[in-house]
């Protein structure tokens, strides 16, 4: 599963970062986008992409096609 | 003045953790702002002299780390490698300690002395958020110093504690922070390598970091170094790589974010229940599905009220005052010292009109400077981008483009100055070469002169056609951009949200005056040369009576028939085109006074007295055209309407058909950008290249789009 299909709310384990090409991989974990991270979703812009996630105290937004790289765990 | 040696202070920290804010509390006007070698980054520095020593700060772009990735990083790493300073001073968010320290954790590996400005630590007190500074000093071996630059607090123990900390730098060295085992047996391998084989390498860099960036293969750093990396021995990446996998630069991260997270359990308490932020609170709202994009609209239309309205009557009175009285007087001074009537005409139209035809242009850019960093400040810039990236990423822009072309209808120049919101370059260049197809004020009074002549029942419907057509354009043509000048980037919209913060007002104010003042100074010049370029193609050879003699006239038959394809193929046509390259309005002023001109010469026979002179001034050839660069910005409908222009409409019905007055509307809407907007381009870049581009493919474009309408219609059977 990724990040991209979490709905908003729900939080999950970052299992690890694939798919994503270099400069992204590496920005995605320059922003705390790490493994073992837990990350929520908070919401989806009104038109449908982005979407917001907390992690480490703090928001990041990110387009679907981004989070889709990141394979994560649903966490309760 | 002083004989002490400089101390020289690197200022480096993530975004949003009010650097800029903690610079301008301790520099204030001192500040000197510049670029970048290269880069369209932004450079502060500032001098002064503390308790006997002289500080010099320098101000590294914000950045989340210091990979070779972003432009913000690579300046950053390369100016701390290349020319260490004598310390770092590092802005640390304390409401944000974990990613922040992410930073922190990067700067200590380059062994540079290092103090932490623990800032916006009141708000984190308020917050219920508890940091043990001593410990987390006594951990990483730095000084951790509670500051607040917004309430101006802890800023003087920051600079003692430079100052210590320059007087004895071995004393205060980061500590060397252990990144496991793992790690630190592969950075022994590669030390013993780079010992025996480039020793040399061990003057040039800082050890440590050198060693985690041969480890992490950083390209740049190999390349530098002049390492490939076939010839590093293989043994200690094999080693890494069987116990934790290929991705080594991942690997990193992980450690130095697991080592950020130990600190932050050692240091950081967190309050045991929360009540949900005020930024929360304000994003349930702002970033709601159906209040979001409402909410958004308002505040575009807010922005583009107060930017261009507020800054119009300031922008009225400089015109009014660099048109009336400076010119009187200087009538008056070169009058009683007997300067012939050319140099009177040349200070006046040449001299006063450019350094008028610049600064009319002030209001306005403080005006956008201010609301803009206002916006980027208090943290919604980020949420406009957000809302609105879904629809400008369709058409290959980043959220952020969408304020500076909304800036570009009111003036192209502001817009072009609203790009440096853009982080990344090719967003920002890209973004910027879009804009002159938004259709600006200064074009607005071309198209309402000839929809009034041609198109009196559909005005209306026709002006919006011609702001369509630009935007319709401006979505191909950034796809054609995207697929030829840019291709092979990566787009990326990994942005953070920051927490919605009141901006302190001084700072507001320093920001928006140095970008005033750089405008002012470096596109100025540019500005202020073509004005005087323009006079000496109008007004010579001195004394010409007939409009198509002059030099302008000339050179407006010389390239006419380039027009002839498009409709308007007459000098007439061509001159005022050219004119129109200091300001799209002047087109209608050149027009008038070649196909209308007043009969101007019985007033300065009778009347050459001063109140009169202006008059006279202003509607002298080049005169016309400083009033329409004076009123550029303000739809200039009302500014036009003075004037009698029934003998102008009557000329141009006779030169024009209506398919041919669509396609001259056409050709004015596209053709190359002001001067002010090229000037502005070339101040914004650095560089001649992206400004040269826009006039190049705006006037091709212009060309095309003009000639299809033209020919198409024909075809048609339009032609009548």
């Amino acid at each position: 599963m990724n990040l991209s299909e979490l709905k908003p709310g729900q939080k999950g384990r970052i299992l690890k970062l694939e798919s994503t090409i270099g400069p992204i991989r590496r920005r995605l974990m320059d922003m705390g986008v790490v493994p073992g991270e837990i990350i929520k979703v908070e919401k989806v812009a009104p038109m449908g992409d982005p979407i917001e996630v907390t992690l480490k105290g703090y928001s990041l937004s990110l387009r679907k096609g981004e989070a889709r790289g990141v394979e994560i765990e649903v966490q309760p | 003045m002083n004989n002490r040696k400089q101390i020289v202070v690197a200022v480096a920290g993530n975004p949003n953790a009010g650097k800029s804010t903690l610079i301008n509390a301790i520099a204030g006007s001192r500040l000197h702002v510049g670029n970048w070698p290269g880069v369209t980054v932004e450079k502060k520095e500032a001098g002064f002299e503390f308790e006997g020593h002289y500080i010099r700060l320098v101000d590294l772009p914000g950045c989340y780390s210091l990979s070779p990735y972003t432009q913000e990083e690579i300046i950053t790493r390369d100016y701390l490698v290349q020319e260490p300073p004598d310390l770092i001073v590092n802005v640390v968010d304390a409401t944000n300690l974990e990613r922040n320290l992410y930073l922190t954790v990067q700067l200590m590996e380059l062994g540079i002395p290092l103090v932490m400005a623990l800032n916006i630590y009141d708000e984190a007190e308020s917050k219920g958020l508890r940091i043990n500074a001593s410990q987390m000093a006594e951990t990483l071996g730095i000084a951790v110093i509670p500051t607040s630059a917004v309430k101006k607090s802890g800023l003087d123990d920051l600079l003692r504690t430079v100052v210590q900390v320059a007087d004895s730098p071995e004393a205060h060295r980061p500590k060397r922070l252990n990144y496991g085992e793992d790690v630190e047996n592969a950075l022994e391998g590669i030390l013993d390598h780079i010992l025996h084989s480039h020793a040399s390498l061990l003057d040039r860099y800082p050890v440590r970091w050198l060693l985690l960036k041969i480890l992490e293969e950083d390209a740049s750093v190999l390349k530098a170094a002049n390492i490939t990396s076939g010839s590093l021995p293989q043994q200690p990446f094999d080693h890494l790589r069987r116990a934790h996998g290929d991705d080594i630069e991942g690997l990193m991260a992980d450690a130095r974010y697991a080592m950020v997270a130990g600190l932050c359990r050692e240091v950081l308490s967190r309050p045991e229940k929360r009540n949900p932020e005020l930024t929360e609170r304000i994003d349930r709202i702002v970033l709601n599905r159906f209040l979001g994009i409402p909410i958004f609209m308002a505040a575009m239309w807010l922005l583009f009220k107060l930017t261009f309205d507020l800054s119009a009557p300031f922008g009225e009175w400089i015109k009014d005052m660099t048109g009336g009285p400076f010119k009187r007087w200087t009538e008056v001074v070169m009058g009683t010292i007997g300067a012939p009537d050319w140099t009177v005409s040349l200070v006046n139209d040449g001299v006063i009109a450019g350094v008028g035809s610049v600064l009319v242009f002030v209001p306005v850019i403080f005006a956008m400077m201010f609301f803009i960093t206002f916006l980027e400040g208090s943290g919604y810039m980020a949420r406009a981008a957000f809302v609105m990236d879904r629809a400008m990423h369709a058409i290959g822009l980043h959220g952020k483009s969408f304020i500076p072309m909304l800036l570009g209808f009111g003036c192209n120049v502001a817009g072009i100055y609203a790009t440096r919101t853009l982080e990344n370059p090719k967003d920002k260049v890209l973004t910027a070469l879009l804009i002159p197809l938004m259709s600006c004020g200064a074009r607005l009074p071309v198209y309402v002169l000839f929809v009034g002549i041609f198109f009196p029942d559909n005005s209306g419907t026709v002006i919006w056609v011609l702001y369509i057509l630009g935007m319709a354009l401006a979505v191909l043509m950034g796809f054609l951009f995207k697929k030829t000048l840019f291709r092979g980037e990566v787009p990326m919209f990994i942005m953070e949200l920051p927490p919605y913060r009141m901006p302190s007002f001084v700072s507001l104010c320093l920001h928006t005056w140095e970008k005033g003042k750089h405008f002012l100074i470096k596109a100025g010049t540019y500005i202020f040369a073509v004005s005087v370029l323009v006079w000496f193609l109008l007004n010579l050879p001195w004394g010409v009576e007939n409009k198509h003699e002059s030099y302008l006239g000339r050179a407006g038959s010389v390239i006419a028939p380039v027009f002839k394809p498009l409709g308007f193929g007459t000098w007439e046509a061509a001159s005022s085109l050219i004119t129109g390259v200091i300001a799209k309005e002047i087109v209608v002023g050149t027009m008038g006074e070649i196909y209308a001109p007043k009969k101007d010469d019985e007033g300065e026979k009778e009347q050459p007295t001063l109140g009169e002179d202006v008059k006279e001034i202003m509607v002298s050839f080049s005169g016309a055209g400083i009033k329409a660069v004076s009123s550029l910005f303000y739809l200039p409908i009302e500014a036009e309407k003075e004037e009698d222009t029934t003998a102008l409409n009557e000329a141009v019905k006779g030169h024009f058909t209506p398919l041919s007055a669509f396609a001259f509307m056409a050709f004015v809407l596209l053709y190359m950008p002001c001067m002010v907007v090229v000037a502005a381009m070339r101040q914004e870049f650095g560089t001649w290249r992206w400004a040269g581009m826009a006039a190049l493919y705006s006037t091709l474009l212009a060309w095309v789009v003009a000639f299809l309408v033209y020919q198409g219609g024909m075809l048609l059977g339009l032609g009548g």
